[in-house]
């Protein structure tokens, strides 16, 4: 007999996420459905904003990679413009991005995803000095004599399952999460001293950066730049590869369909050479990026146009769903099931992310630094390039990824002129198009905009990373990445599927991104 | 380091936020040894981008988590909760279980289309009734929480409410806080907290329910280039020194306390970024033009404030 497992909501997300798998006999996931459960609309309502509205308000989209979007949307204005941006806009811009993408994936490891691998309660057993771990040990003792209803909350309860036993990791990895806040409030003032502020930092706009790098500035960058690249090299990279070491059957589960996107990621002065080269890897072959056959499908999303695909930019309007008809769709057994759209690139249901990211540059033989990287991980790991397609693949890629870009950073900042604006001035264009094109943290990030006769934004369409990962199945029924990464997973305890939670939360999904 | 020295370390927090004028060294100990109890918190997002909930992580000083468990039991959070599917549904449900707690809540609630925002396969609108209903207190974070924000830009088609019209529609009567800021300043959340956990009452207030302490001043009237307006020295582009104002600095009706705290602990506000305010802790956040040129000429309406 087969049984449902619901998971709703799914926490330490962006957002509202719901999944629902079916398990046969032997509890392995025959199918799963992905439910993105929040709808703003925020890409048609921006018609009729100006133009330079769309990089404050597209980069609301989400609180957690809105650096992503507000460069996503000011290199879709300078397209239009067919502005180049001048050496210091270049750089300056990747400090602000290339920072936030450490705190991003520091923040996805140990907030988000650390404690489904880490037992917490090892603290208990705790016999060192660290005051830091001392206190939450007495913390978690009284918390459990308390006789409260939930106690110790927020870190139980919990998915009960076998966690490590190894008290040294443990330990580490709780001092390490503890810390990592820290470290990632000092990235976020990274981020701040040329963006202004972070999340949501205001000073990346078409034509770069408003602000002027001072010595001042750039000193301040770079002590904090030395701690972050400490935490790193220090702390978390070598507890991802002690988790991955400690779970190796992780290397094999969460296997997607292995088919790969990303675009281009931080360019150097000149606005070439990337350090992420864009492409996609379909069937195994890498392809630099060409162009984007990209269609979206609505047919299982909640929206009434669902009878055919659309490319971006064909529809300047969005139907969602009455509650009535959503209703009646909740109903169906095979009814519309998420506010997620389905993207497909060149009809293939691709993942993206860092797995993407680190894949198809290392296939580019672009950036032989991160090819060595990739190797020497490999051989100290004793796993291949095609084990990436898996749970400990993406946490790996993540760690990766961080380390390339913490050392671009040094090398950029020595760049920056003193003193030199980053920012050249231009009119909005009017009646103009443009399309704009980078790696967010969770992967490939597009953004495209046509103005009117006044500099008036006439349509905006976003493809959002979340969206490609989570979307729901398509016009041709074929279930979407993290869909298929469920399928397939043998859940050892029905009532607490751990194992669904990590491989979901291995994608690092932001619902908030992918329905915006 | 002894116990003593690990709460000094967690009161120099109580210090940067401004709250030891009425948070004393002798309260953190009392409620240490229990002796005052300390208040549950529940955290929900709405349509919310999460923006809230990561600035809040970047208090200075102590782990974030040290502060929320020693001054508060923090029941549930989307983001920090190992609770997952229907152990978080769970603890939702048994809020009446919980005496004195605080809902904080984050993004706006979609009246018009329930289903824009689900949880536990019920609409937002029914989770924020009951908890807001069992709450000693409700705190709005954020822009989005406090007055619609993006979620309620023109040309939204959800019908999203902010979180004390909904509860004034609701016809429930609790006390709100208003802390716009897009996103919220995580001082400004801990230091309503601590004024809570003393006193059991909110800070002064004004109309719009923002602490007066914070939202007191327009960003203009403490600007460090409000020199320049006076003496009517104006920046004519990106990177000129003087007033931002033709370049559609939102400052002078935008009330915030940046200049004195700016962000991220300090670090720098919008304007020292040399970019305008785009006033996104004001009541109408996002304007239909933000950043444009000195000599923009299109028509005056266009630059008018809507929503």
């Amino acid at each position: 007999m087969s049984k449902k497992v619901t998971i709703d909501p799914l926490t330490r997300i962006e957002g509202h996420l719901k999944f629902e798998t079916t398990l046969n006999n032997s509890g392995v996931v025959t199918d799963a459905k992905c439910t993105a459960d929040m709808y703003r609309g925020i890409e048609k309502a921006l018609i009729g904003y100006d133009a330079k509205v769309a990089q404050q308000v597209t980069q609301r989209v989400c609180g957690v990679c809105p650096y992503a979007h507000a460069e996503a949307s000011a290199l879709a204005l300078e397209n239009a413009m067919g502005l180049k941006l001048n050496k210091n806009g270049y750089l300056l811009r990747n400090l602000i991005v290339g920072a936030y993408r450490l705190q991003d994936y520091l923040l996805h490891f140990y907030t988000l995803s650390a404690l489904d691998f880490i037992d917490i309660t090892a603290i208990t057993k705790y016999q060192g000095k660290d005051s830091g771990l001392l206190a939450l040990k007495d913390w978690v003792n009284k918390e459990l004599k308390s006789g409260k209803i939930f106690p110790a909350a927020p870190f139980l309860p919990r998915y009960e399952a076998a966690y490590t036993t190894n008290q040294n990791l443990n330990i580490s990895a709780v001092k390490h999460y503890l810390e990592s806040i820290q470290a990632m409030a000092e990235i976020h003032k990274m981020v701040a001293i040329f963006g202004g502020k972070s999340p949501h930092p205001v000073a990346i706009e078409a034509g770069g950066v408003t602000t002027r790098p001072t010595v001042d500035a750039l000193m301040k960058y770079e002590t904090l730049l030395k701690r972050t690249k400490a935490f790193i090299k220090d702390a978390y990279v070598p507890d991802v590869k002690a988790v991955a070491k400690a779970y190796k059957e992780y290397f094999k589960i969460g296997k997607g369909t292995g088919d790969l996107l990303n675009f281009d990621f931080m360019p150097d002065e000149n606005g070439e050479n990337f350090l992420f080269i864009g492409g996609s890897t379909i069937n195994g072959k890498f392809e630099a990026l060409k162009d984007t056959k990209i269609l979206e499908s609505q047919k299982y999303s909640y929206y009434k146009d669902g009878k055919k695909d659309y490319a971006p930019m064909e529809q300047d309007s969005e139907h969602p769903l009455s509650w009535y008809e959503y209703e009646r769709e909740q109903k169906k057994s095979n009814g519309k099931y998420s506010w997620s759209k389905a993207p497909r690139y060149r009809d293939k249901v691709v993942e993206v992310g860092a797995v993407a990211q680190v894949v198809n540059t290392y296939k580019s033989g672009h950036n032989p630094e991160l090819n060595r990287l990739v190797d020497s991980i490999n051989t100290e790991l004793g796993i291949k390039l095609s084990d990436y397609n898996s749970v400990m693949g993406r946490h790996l890629c993540r760690a990766i990824v961080s380390l390339i870009v913490v050392d671009r950073l040094e090398k950029d900042l020595n760049k920056v002129v003193p003193g030199e604006l980053g920012f050249i001035e231009k009119e909005v264009p009017k009646n103009a198009s443009g399309f704009g094109f980078t790696e967010a943290s969770r992967g490939a990030l597009a953004h495209w905009i046509e103005t009117d006769d006044e500099g008036l934004i006439k349509n905006y369409e976003m493809i959002v990373p979340t969206t490609w990962n989570i979307s729901p199945k398509d016009s041709k029924d074929r279930a979407g990445a993290v869909e298929q990464m469920l399928i397939g997973t043998k859940v050892a305890d029905a009532n607490n599927p751990i194992e669904l939670a990590r491989i979901v939360r291995s994608a690092d999904p932001c619902i908030a991104c992918s329905v915006h | 380091m002894t116990r003593r020295e690990v709460l000094k370390q967690m009161y120099a927090v109580v210090v940067a936020v401004g709250a030891s004028s009425f948070l004393s060294f002798d309260d953190l100990l009392a409620m240490d040894k229990g002796e005052i109890a300390k208040p549950n918190l529940v955290w929900l997002h709405g349509t919310s981008c999460s923006g809230c909930s990561t600035s809040f992580l970047n208090v200075e000083g102590v782990p974030l988590v040290d502060i929320l468990t020693e001054y508060t039991n923090v029941v549930f959070h989307p983001d920090i909760s190992l609770a997952t599917g229907h152990q978080v549904t769970d603890m939702l449900e048994r809020a009446d279980e919980y005496k004195d707690f605080i809902f904080v809540f984050e993004g706006s609630i979609p009246m018009a289309m329930p289903h824009a925002c689900m949880l536990g396969d019920k609409p937002m609108t029914y989770w924020v009734d009951k908890l807001v209903r069992k709450s000693s207190v409700c705190i709005a974070a954020g822009t989005c929480a406090s007055f619609g924000g993006i979620t309620n830009m023109e040309g939204m088609v959800t019908g999203p409410k902010p979180l004390a019209d909904f509860i004034s529609y609701q016809g429930i009567k609790k006390p709100v806080v208003n802390l716009p800021n897009c996103p919220m300043k995580p001082e400004q959340l801990l230091y309503v907290l601590f004024y809570y956990l003393k006193t059991h009452n909110t800070p002064e207030l004004d109309d719009e329910k923002r602490p007066l302490r914070f939202f007191g001043n327009t960003v203009h009237e403490r600007c460090t280039r409000h020199d320049d307006f006076t003496r009517k020295k104006f920046a004519k582009k990106i990177g000129d020194e003087g007033c931002l104002f033709y370049l559609g600095c939102q400052g002078i009706v935008t009330k915030n306390d940046c200049p004195i705290n700016g962000h991220n602990g300090n670090t720098n506000i919008c304007i020292k970024a040399g970019h305008p305010c785009i006033g996104c802790a004001g009541k109408y956040f996002p304007r239909k033009i933000m950043l444009h040129t000195y000599d923009d000429k299109r028509p005056n309406e266009r630059f008018k404030v809507i929503s």
